[in-house]
C-alpha cells in the first residue's frame, strides 16, 4: 500500500487518494463509518485532476 | 542474477527530456524475478508516466514492451524496425541490456530506468541481498562457500578484522560478519584446518582492476581468429 501511496505522490495524484483498513465481516459499522471518511476525504481533495486534463479520453 | 531497483519518476521523467514518443523496453529475465523491469514493472511505469506527464501539460505517448533478455542480440534485433516510431527508450534492464540496445541501435537513444545494484539471490520474499562481486578468481572453495570478497566489508582474505563484534560487522550491525558465518560453517563442518592456511594477497587483476573483461572461447566460437 505505501508503494501505490508513494507512486501516486510521484504522479501527482496524491497519496491520500488510496488507503487500506483492515476489518472482518463482523464489523458492519465500522466499515461504515471507514467508507463515510473515505469519501469524505476525496470530496475533499476534488476531482481526479487526470479527468480535467485535455487527454481525458486516453486510456491511462 | 542481477538485482536492480527502479529509478524515481522524477529521475526517469528528466531522462525523457523534451521525448514526446517512447517505447518501455522490459527484460524478461534478472530484473523480472526482482520485481524492477519485467512486464509489470514495464506496464506500472507506463501507466504512471502517461499520467504525470497529462497532469503537467505535456502528454506523453508511452508504449510498452518486454523482451527475454535484453543482453543478448536475438531477443532485441526484432525491435530494430520498431524503434524508428519512437524518439527515446527508456530501458528497465540492467545495465548490460541498456548498453546492448545503445550498441545495437545507435540511431535510437535508451536511457536507464533502473539502477543496476548488484549479484545476490532473494533471501526471502522482498529482501535481495550481495553474494558476488565477479571478482574473477573464486575462493568459495576454501571458504565454504560464503564469499568474504562481496560480504565482508573489507573483504578480507584471512580471518575477521576487529570490528567483528557479535557476529555482526561495524560498518552495519544488520550484516552478518562474513568470517564470522566462515569460521562457524568451517567448524561445524570439521574443517577448521583448511581456514589456518595464510592466503596470499589477492590477485585483483583478475577482477576489476585489471580493466574491463573479456572471455573468449575458440571451441564456441562460429568463426575461427586466424
Amino acid at each position: 500500500m505505501k508503494t501505490v501511496a508513494d507512486l501516486l505522490e510521484q504522479i501527482g495524484l496524491g497519496r491520500e487518494r488510496v488507503a487500506m483498513v483492515n476489518l472482518s465481516s463482523a464489523m458492519g459499522a465500522q466499515f461504515a463509518e471507514m467508507v463515510r471518511e473515505m469519501t469524505e476525504r476525496v470530496r475533499a481533495l476534488g476531482p481526479n485532476p487526470l479527468d480535467q486534463t485535455e487527454a481525458a479520453d486516453d486510456h491511462c | 542474477m542481477i538485482i536492480a531497483e527502479q529509478k524515481k519518476l522524477e529521475e526517469i521523467q528528466a531522462l525523457v527530456g523534451n521525448a514526446r514518443k517512447v517505447l518501455i523496453a522490459g527484460c524478461g529475465t534478472c530484473v523480472t524475478v526482482c520485481f524492477a523491469g519485467g512486464e509489470k514493472e514495464v506496464g506500472i511505469l507506463a501507466s504512471a508516466l502517461r499520467m504525470k506527464s497529462r497532469l503537467e501539460g505535456k502528454p506523453l505517448a508511452v508504449d510498452e514492451v518486454t523482451v527475454q533478455r535484453q543482453c543478448e542480440w536475438e531477443y532485441i534485433d526484432p525491435l530494430g524496425e520498431r524503434l524508428k516510431d519512437y524518439d527515446l527508450v527508456i530501458s528497465l534492464a540492467c545495465g548490460i541490456g541498456v548498453q546492448a540496445m545503445n550498441e545495437r541501435f545507435p540511431d535510437t537513444i535508451t536511457v536507464p530506468g533502473l539502477n543496476t545494484t548488484f549479484l545476490g539471490l532473494p533471501e526471502e520474499q522482498g529482501v535481495w541481498e550481495e553474494r558476488c562481486q565477479a571478482c574473477g578468481d573464486c575462493i568459495l572453495g576454501i571458504t565454504g562457500g560464503i564469499c568474504p570478497i562481496a560480504r565482508c566489508s573489507k573483504q578480507l582474505l584471512n580471518g575477521p578484522c576487529g570490528g567483528s563484534q557479535r557476529g555482526v560487522c561495524e560498518v552495519n550491525p544488520e550484516t552478518p560478519c562474513a568470517w564470522q558465518l566462515i569460521w562457524e560453517r568451517a567448524e561445524k563442518l570439521g574443517r577448521v584446518e583448511q581456514l589456518l592456511a595464510i592466503q596470499p594477497p589477492k590477485d585483483w587483476s583478475k577482477s576489476r582492476d585489471g580493466g574491463p573483461r573479456k572471455i573468449v572461447r575458440e571451441d564456441l566460437r562460429l568463426v575461427e581468429n586466424e
